[in-house]
């Protein structure tokens, strides 16, 4: 029965990725080497951050909300958008379409940060014989993840490869972005200095999400007219 | 070429049994993640000639339940757990005569009983409630001991966790819900091996010989005068029988005498003309098996020169009452001069002492007082006890509710002054003089602080006698003292007899999870299906249009189509 639990589970959090990729123009265009080469450089900006919060940041006495050390954390989490622009621009991809290529390269990197973040938890965790509902709350933040991710890599593309842009929509697509960048940031905010609960918390996530890559499209689609 | 091949093929073979190294090693990983873990302790287990007692089964993997029973809900494969505040001990007993299928029992002792409690109270005033719980866990006790119980049986302490697992499964089992397959499930796991006999189990008995002064040219043996005490316990969970009260009272009053008569001693001045011989002995509850065995490993004269011997056997909670108990007639010339000695000494203090005859059966393996064992010797004997009557078979042997709670010091060190007292005057030969050798403030005065740290220190330790090994630090803390205090002590070990046999394995660890239903993982499982057969298409209408989809399932006829 445990070991059906994490099944569930690992389906809940790694299947989307898999569907994405399958059902989509994706497989059809054989994009896998963008993704591995995204998820690739998602480990190297991993580690990089890594680095930078053992360097930088205190170890927290409580678990409460201290603005400073969240400040320097949003801070490093910029490295993960300069990750994201070194696989949306330095890599070497096939000739593959811009509208391909930041999906592939999105969902390269959800899967990366999913697979580090989620797979040690639920294998250790999801087999023992106590059930909570963690990992069901947890594959639905990876979900939650990899629509943010997939939108951040759409504005990043059309921020960074695309040339001619509408002024007007400019700055909302910076903006987008940025909130896109802090999710960590304001979850981490919700969760401890505001006290919500897991569930709570994944619910607002999911909901952000799906808002937030309501407007990208649109953002993305809005662009792409004039080309 | 054929070189770098080579030596690619080899990194990839390493690389190849790396991981498999890593995912045997992954697989491997099997942390305890209970939602709570708790210190159980065993019901007894034992055999008395033969016959089984006690809970006959160790390991646990059963759903817990609660009280009430739903009427003919089958029972066998959960574990009922109790807290003791609200049982009803008629409901256990037909329960258990009438041999239901049960998967165990976890019965929850009261916080404050807790050996690891220091915030203990020492009421004075005996509160209604004490004495209720007191008489609860004294019937609880005697009905476990004396039942044969074919499921395991957990004692252990109520506290937040434990409460509200419990508070959740009532909640649970008050819907109707079994307790097995479905919704919201807790599982009890006790995982350990089969519980084993004891084989030759030893019972120790310590003794202390603190010489009278012999006067030079006197050819004859000093007389002795023997202060015993038995030091083991018995109750229905063996790691949880301290026995404050009976027999650690005995004990800590016999090491506080010794003190006291090694003080004196010391000084050759001051040194009495008997000799002083202290005995720890063991196997008490088992009719005082130790000290029969003690008393025949003695020397034939030392026997012969014993004056009389005092038992002490439970004086750590009376107020004013206090009870001798001979086996010899009451008119005997030796019992009325002790007695005597007692009822002057009880007089200056302020306490009643009573006298209690109870003569020896000789047929009757049974022996409820120490010092029957010596009358059967034939050395005069008394007990000095606060019970007015004798106990049963493994009855006032340090159970459940003697802990440090129901143990008084000032009781015990009232008892070590009746009995210090009424020794000195014998000694000395103060008869009828109201002297006081032991006056409070003086250098012989009775330490209160000796007292409490020993009653402390026996309220900590279990010692059921079969599971204190030869050199069991406890014993060995025990010759220790008393060498302090006494030149010669002597250990003698011995094996208990072979109507009681014993089984091991009295304490655990319980992990308690909190389970879902296969029932839940499998609606999960089509929840999860059908996300993702839904996501499916969703992409795919999006990204590809609808008649992508429809194609996907209609490939080979559109091919069909196409053709024509």
């Amino acid at each position: 029965m445990t070991v059906f639990h994490f099944f569930n589970c690992a389906i809940l959090t790694f299947g989307p990725h898999a569907v994405y990729y399958s059902a989509t123009p994706l497989s059809e265009y054989d994009t896998l080497g963008t993704s591995v080469k995204a998820a690739l450089v998602y480990l190297g900006t991993a580690l990089v951050k890594l680095v930078c919060i053992a360097t930088f940041l205190k170890v927290p006495e409580n678990d409460g909300f201290d603005p400073y050390q969240e400040l320097l954390k949003g801070l490093i989490g910029f490295i993960d958008v300069a990750g994201l622009y070194f696989a949306l621009t330095q890599l070497t991809h096939r000739n593959i379409s811009q509208n391909h290529k930041f999906q592939a390269v999105g969902l390269g990197w959800a899967f990366a940060d999913s697979v580090l973040h989620r797979l040690a938890p639920l294998w250790v965790g999801a087999r023992g014989l106590e059930f909570t509902y963690e990992y069901i709350l947890q594959g639905l933040e990876a979900n939650a993840n990899l629509v943010v991710t997939v939108s951040l890599a759409a504005l990043g593309s059309l921020m960074w490869l695309r040339k001619n842009k509408p002024k007007t929509l400019i700055p909302i697509i910076y903006v987008c972005a940025g909130i896109l960048a802090t999710m960590p940031s304001i979850t981490s905010y919700l969760m401890r200095g505001l006290g919500w609960h897991l569930p709570k918390v994944v619910g607002f996530e999911l909901f952000t999400s799906f808002v937030m890559a309501f407007i990208s499209w649109q953002l993305f689609s809005a662009c792409q007219r004039p080309a | 070429m054929a070189g770098r091949k080579g030596r690619e093929g080899e990194m990839l073979e390493s690389v190849y049994s790396v991981l498999a190294l890593v995912f045997i090693l992954v697989a491997c990983v099997e942390l305890c993640d209970a939602a709570t873990v708790v210190d159980v302790y065993r019901l007894i287990q034992y055999d008395l000639s033969g016959v089984p007692f006690g809970s006959r089964f160790a390991s646990l993997n059963h759903h817990a339940g609660s009280l009430p029973f739903a009427p003919g809900a089958d029972l066998s494969r959960t574990v009922v757990i109790i807290p003791v505040r609200e049982i009803n001990l008629t409901l256990i007993r037909d329960c258990i005569t009438q041999g239901k299928a049960l998967g165990g029992f976890l019965l929850l002792l009261p916080q404050k009983l807790s050996p690891g409690n220091r915030k203990y109270a020492i009421e004075r005033d005996r509160s209604q409630g004490k004495e209720l719980m007191r008489n609860l866990l004294f019937d609880l006790e005697q009905l476990l001991i004396h039942a044969n119980i074919p499921y395991p049986v957990y004692f252990a302490f109520e506290d937040d966790k434990i409460n509200t697992v419990l508070a959740d499964v009532k909640r649970n089992d008050a819907t109707g819900q079994p307790a097995s397959a479905t919704t919201g499930g807790y599982k009890l796991l006790v995982s350990t091996s089969e519980p084993k006999k004891l084989t030759s189990p030893t019972i120790t008995n310590i003794q202390a010989w603190l010489p009278g002064l012999k006067a030079d040219g006197d050819a004859n043996q000093l007389p002795t005068i023997a202060i015993v005490a038995s030091y083991d316990t018995f109750g229905a969970a063996p790691a949880l029988s301290v026995g404050s009260d009976s027999n650690g009272s005995g004990v800590v009053a016999l090491l506080e005498i010794a003190r006291l008569f090694s003080r004196l001693y010391s000084n050759p001045k001051t040194r009495g003309r008997y000799n002083l011989l202290f005995g720890l002995t063991s196997g008490g509850p088992y009719n005082y098996n130790g000290t029969q065995k003690w008393l025949r490993s003695l020397d034939q004269r030392m026997r012969e020169s014993i004056d009389y011997a005092i038992c002490l056997n439970s004086i750590g909670s009376w107020d004013n009452e206090i009870w001798i108990h001979v086996s010899k007639p009451p008119e005997n010339a030796y019992i009325k001069q002790i007695f005597e000695s007692f009822l002057n000494v009880a007089e200056e203090l302020g306490v009643k002492v009573g006298l209690k005859h109870k003569k020896i059966n000789v047929s009757n393996p049974r022996v409820a007082w120490e010092h029957e064992q010596f009358s059967r010797s034939r050395v005069t004997a008394v007990t000095l006890s606060e019970l007015s009557v004798a106990p049963e078979l493994l009855e006032s042997s340090g159970g459940l509710f003697d802990s440090r709670q129901f143990v008084n010091e000032t009781a015990v060190t009232r008892s070590v002054k009746l009995v210090a007292e009424s020794l000195a005057k014998h000694i000395y030969g103060h008869q009828g003089k109201k002297i006081q050798i032991f006056a409070d403030g003086s250098s012989l005065a009775v330490n209160p602080f000796y007292i409490e740290s020993w009653l402390d220190l026996l309220s900590r330790t279990p010692r059921v006698a079969p599971f204190l090994k030869k050199n069991d630090p406890f014993i060995l803390t025990l010759k220790k003292e008393l060498s302090d205090h006494v030149a010669e002590v002597n250990v003698q070990h011995e094996v208990l007899d072979g109507m009681f046999t014993f089984y091991d394995l009295t304490s655990a660890t319980l992990n308690i999870y909190q389970v879902a239903s296969v029932t839940f993982d499998l609606l999960l499982l089509l929840v999860l299906g059908s996300y993702l057969i839904l996501l499916f298409s969703f992409l795919v209408i999006t990204t590809r249009g609808v008649d992508d989809l429809i194609s996907l399932f209609r490939r080979p006829t559109s091919r069909k189509v196409k053709t024509a």
